[in-house]
């Protein structure tokens, strides 16, 4: 259960793959498959010809960029991968990624690859492996993979084996990219069986794309005639001459005769008959081969056939029989068609080839064995936790109704583990999903991930009639996972009634002792409390903190680093309404824990970096809140749902707003106002919302609209403070003052209720400006004082960009305020630079991660790495790691060089230091 | 037993099914044959020929299978003049 590939190293004893099972989070395993381990790749080399000329040539192609091997099956591409590999005098390091076949999760290959060219150890020490997530992004994935390239130093050669077998077009317009744009000491060889769609005209034209081809991997008579002593066959040279031409060079042709001529009694006679026959090389090959083996041996073969990999006990369930394991290691030992993918021998996977005809003959000669085969698989699969191979057999099996009920009960957790590619490649395997109801369960887990509500709350509620008709046990089940669904479309509903009561269902202790039910049902409560806290935060209520710190802390007991960030993610914007600072500092704990874990820019830190720039705004770093909204932006740009995107236009409005761009602002506004009204409940926020979006319009001379609009609010907001304020900045615009601290009175008294004294400076501060109209200086020095009395604990400037008291603040004489101070500080930022548009500024901006951002505005001190380090409470390992980033980002090969065109590029400013 | 066919990209529909004839080199046995069950198979001089009516994806199915198994293609029609050579010639059955 890990990832398939393997660091092939540098002739040193293999390190536990990524995928050994000992003391593995669970949250490590990512699919259904092994490492392939150095035995597997280089280890058990003794059968195969050297083929030094081919050595050579792939030799001189790695002096390019890209080595591309397009042959036919059978050809001997990946033993020519590994006879180079393990070739002496081999200096730097290989890592070998070969594809599982018929891959359809792209997560699964871009995970490998990341895993794969990470540098080897002890170099960034405090980045957590690479794990699989619910939602993830094949670009950022690739993005990860680039910057991993970037930090390494060492020649690295990467091998990706069987890349025909990705079912992913958008997979491979990354790897093209990737491929395009490898670093200097970087090499890459691709092996497939036909061509690929690699757009690489750049490549080739500049001399650094190598291909070897079908005609080029032929064997020459000498190099057959090495094969056949290598094993030990003794041919005269008219009888290697007629076996060559026979089988015309092909090497699994080869490889095949060779396993049926050892020993054999009269291969004089083999070879006639061999080539006096007309049937295809590879079938006339394999039933010589099997009607040489045991009874045993071939029983196994066959019937093993039908898996993608095999262990002894796998194979003894299927073969009926024990002591495969034996047989799975001599056949290893005897021949290229076998290979163990482990250090440890343990499993087994056959050459694609070989295994596709043993299934052609197993299916001929006992297809009423079949799909008992596929069923006894899955059940072994169930067994040992493996969900979606089980799911595979048993449709394989043809039993689509059993197939279903599997993947309805599986999902949850499946998708939990990373898995969603997986199940939804098992979903569109169906050939007539709405002939089961219950794959409405699956489909509405992958709407309510994308926002798509309305149609996620059709397919739940089939699911739930659905439901009602299974036996008691079953019911369970499914009403566990329609439940946690609910919850979560609630959440992103904003329903708090619906969220309290599904999460108190599942929250509940779940029946049953096997391993399994506890971790889903801790897995339940940290989503209970996840969800639950998510929505008491978004209706502004104390209790939302406490549940999310109980469901991060349940996450990181249990392993599952992926809830601890969600959780994380939404105490920010749970506790802005308490404070500003403690908002800040949960978002900057979520935020570095999702970057060691690399999710820096990916949608499940998106609510912490919205509420990071939210509190930004409000003290006034516009520049530094502007760079957090972008990577934010970017992470949603997928996500539909109304809950997560209201914020970020709503901050967004307010940061364009603090910079005088009313039209913009109100664009956003209007944008969040319109999302708040999907939701089921009215966010605490609300009010802010609707008031600015009023008083934006009136600032851009839209009075009557603004009022009429303002006469339309419910009565319950319309006696808000932020909806007075709102009338008060209409009354401003409209030149009636008076009206305007009319307004505002019942806000200064304290009377009207407001979401937090934020409110109240805004109204000082309009009440402010509505008294120099009238003329009374010293009413509006009083107003303004008060306003930044209030302002001082937590260093708040946006009320007074919002409503540009700029002259109001201005005309407050020194000797008249007890903040001098903060006074500066707000008039510096009001009179300061506006908005930097360059476009590459922010092109570069969402190119850089948010840690690397940091980093880079302590490049114009002096401080040390060790000093930047300690600024930013990390490691100085990761100083390094994201120094040497933002160098191959900027392309600059110093610290002074990036200072310069990180000025260049406006990514450094005055404005905003932290 | 396998699918990974290519997308298509053509922009039209997916055509009625025609004949095609697709033609392989050396014999197809029993074992082989079985991976093509949409079509008919006989021999023809060292080659196979394998003959049926195909959409576009069946189509393309049998190319991703013929490469699967190693199979060396040489030559597809489609039999659009010519629907009687589907039942004439060789009718020697391996």
């Amino acid at each position: 259960m890990s990832l398939p590939c393997h660091d092939v190293g540098m002739g040193k004893a293999p390190e536990p793959g990524p995928g050994s099972r000992a003391g593995r989070p669970q949250d490590m395993e990512v699919t259904g498959d092994l490492p392939l381990s150095l035995t597997g790749f280089l280890g058990r080399t003794a059968r195969l010809v050297a083929r030094d000329d081919l050595v050579a040539d792939l030799d001189r192609a790695a002096a390019g960029k890209v080595t591309i091997i397009s042959a036919p099956a059978g050809s001997g591409k990946t033993s020519l991968l590994r006879a180079w590999a393990a070739r002496p005098g081999r200096a730097h390091r290989v890592v070998y990624l070969p594809v599982r076949r018929d891959e359809q999760d792209a997560q699964v290959f871009w995970l490998a690859l990341l895993h794969a060219v990470r540098p080897a150890t002890g170099t960034i020490s405090d980045t957590e492996p690479p794990v699989a997530t619910p939602d993830f992004d094949v670009r950022t994935l690739a993005d990860r993979v680039f910057s991993a390239l970037a930090r390494q130093r060492d020649p690295l050669t990467i091998v990706i084996d069987d890349l025909h077998e990705l079912d992913s077009p958008e997979s491979l317009a990354q790897l093209t990219r990737l491929l395009a744009n490898l670093p200097p000491h970087v090499h890459a060889m691709v092996a497939t069986r036909h061509d690929l769609r690699l757009p690489l005209h750049q490549l080739r034209l500049a001399g650094e794309l190598a291909e070897i081809r079908g005609e080029d991997l032929r064997f020459t008579e000498r190099e057959t005639r090495e094969l056949l002593d290598a094993s030990g066959i003794a041919l005269s040279q008219d009888e290697t001459a007629l076996l060559h031409q026979r089988t015309e060079g092909w090497a699994a042709g080869l490889r095949l005769a060779a396993i049926s001529l050892a020993g054999h009694p009269d291969p004089e006679r083999f070879i006639a008959e061999f080539s006096g026959s007309e049937r295809t090389v590879a079938e006339y090959l394999i039933a010589e081969m099997l009607e040489r083996q045991p009874d045993d041996v071939q029983n196994l073969l066959l019937r093993t056939s039908l898996l993608d990999r095999v262990n002894g006990d796998l194979a003894d369930l299927l073969a009926g029989r024990p002591g495969s394991e034996r047989i799975l290691l001599s056949l290893e030992d005897a021949n290229a068609f076998v290979v163990s993918l482990d250090p440890e021998r343990t499993w087994f996977r056959y050459h694609h080839l070989f295994a596709d005809l043993l299934r052609l003959e197993l299916r001929r000669t006992r297809p009423a064995e079949v799909p008992a085969l596929h069923r006894r698989a899955a059940q072994w699969f169930i067994r040992h936790g493996q969900a979606g191979d089980a799911i595979r057999h048993i449709q394989a099996a043809g039993d689509w109704p059993e197939a279903a009920r599997l993947l309805a009960d599986h999902s949850f957790r499946m998708t939990m583990d990373g898995q969603g590619q997986t199940v939804r490649a098992l979903l569109r395997a169906f050939p007539r999903p709405a002939d089961y109801p219950e794959l409405a369960l699956v489909r509405a887990a992958r709407n309510v991930a994308w926002g798509h509500l309305d149609e996620a709350a059709a397919d739940l509620k089939i699911a739930q009639t659905y439901a009602e008709t299974t036996p008691p046990d079953r019911q369970r089940r499914l009403a566990i996972a329609i439940a946690s669904l609910q919850l979560r479309l609630a959440t992103r509903r904003g329903h708090l009634a619906d969220v309290t009561e599904q999460a108190r269902f599942l929250a509940a202790p779940v029946t049953g002792q096997s391993e399994e039910d506890i971790a889903l049902g801790n897995d339940l409560r940290v989503v209970a409390l996840m969800n639950l806290g998510t929505v008491e935060a978004s209706r502004g209520l104390a209790d939302a903190e406490r549940h999310l710190r109980q469901g991060a802390a349940l996450a990181r007991e249990i392993g599952r680093p992926y809830l601890e960030v969600r959780c994380l993610a939404q105490l920010g914007p749970a506790s802005k309404m308490r404070s500003f600072t403690a908002a800040r500092e949960y978002c900057e704990e979520a935020i570095a824990l999702a970057e060691r874990h690399g999710w820096g820019a990916e949608w499940v830190i998106a609510p912490a970096l919205v509420a990071l720039a939210d509190t930004m705004v409000w003290t006034g770093e516009f520049d530094e809140a502007e760079r957090w909204l972008q990577p934010a932006a970017r992470a949603l740009q997928a996500d539909t749902g109304p809950d997560i995107r209201l914020l970020l236009h709503q901050t967004t409005g307010m940061l364009l707003a603090a910079r005088g761009r009313h039209r913009e602002a109100l664009e956003e506004f209007s944008a969040a106002e319109s999302l708040q009204s999907q939701l089921e409940g009215r966010p605490a926020t609300a009010g802010q919302v609707t008031g600015w979006m009023l008083a934006t319009r009136a600032r851009i001379g839209m009075t009557g609209e603004a009022s009429a609009a303002l006469e339309a609010v419910s009565d319950e907001l319309a006696g808000s403070g932020e909806l007075s304020n709102a009338r008060a900045v209409i009354r401003l615009a409209e030149g009636d003052p008076a009206a305007a601290l009319g307004a505002v009175r019942d806000v200064l008294a304290g009377t009207a209720p407001v979401i937090g004294y934020v409110t109240v400076i805004e109204a000082q501060l309009l009440a402010g400006l509505a008294y120099r109209e009238l003329g009374d200086q010293r009413a509006a020095n009083q107003a303004a004082e008060r306003a930044l009395t209030l302002a001082e604990a937590d260093g708040v400037v946006l009320p007074f960009a919002m409503t540009d008291s700029r002259e109001l603040l201005t005309a407050l004489p020194s000797h008249e305020t007890a903040h001098a101070a903060l006074l500066a500080d707000i008039l510096d930022i009001l009179r300061g630079s506006p908005m930097t548009s360059a476009q590459d500024a922010a092109w570069l901006a969402t190119e850089l991660s948010p840690g690397e951002l940091r980093v880079l505005r302590y490049l114009p001190t002096n401080l040390s790495r060790r000093e930047i380090a300690g600024e930013l409470s990390v490691s100085v390992n990761t100083v390094s790691t994201q120094l040497r980033s933002i160098y191959a980002k900027l392309g600059v090969n110093d610290r002074s060089e990036a200072v310069h065109r990180a000025r260049e590029l406006r990514l450094l400013t005055t404005g905003g230091t932290r | 037993m396998r699918s990974h066919l290519p997308p298509h990209d053509h922009g039209v529909m997916d055509p009625a099914p025609a004949p095609y004839l697709i033609r392989i080199n050396g014999h197809l046995g029993a074992t082989m044959l079985s991976a093509f069950p949409a079509m008919a198979g006989r021999h023809h001089g060292a080659h196979t020929m394998l003959t049926g009516l195909l959409d576009r994806s069946a189509l393309y199915g049998v190319l991703a299978e013929i490469d699967a198994l190693g199979l060396e293609l040489l030559e597809v029609r489609q039999l659009t003049q010519d629907r009687e050579s589907l039942e004439s010639g060789d009718s020697r059955s391996p």
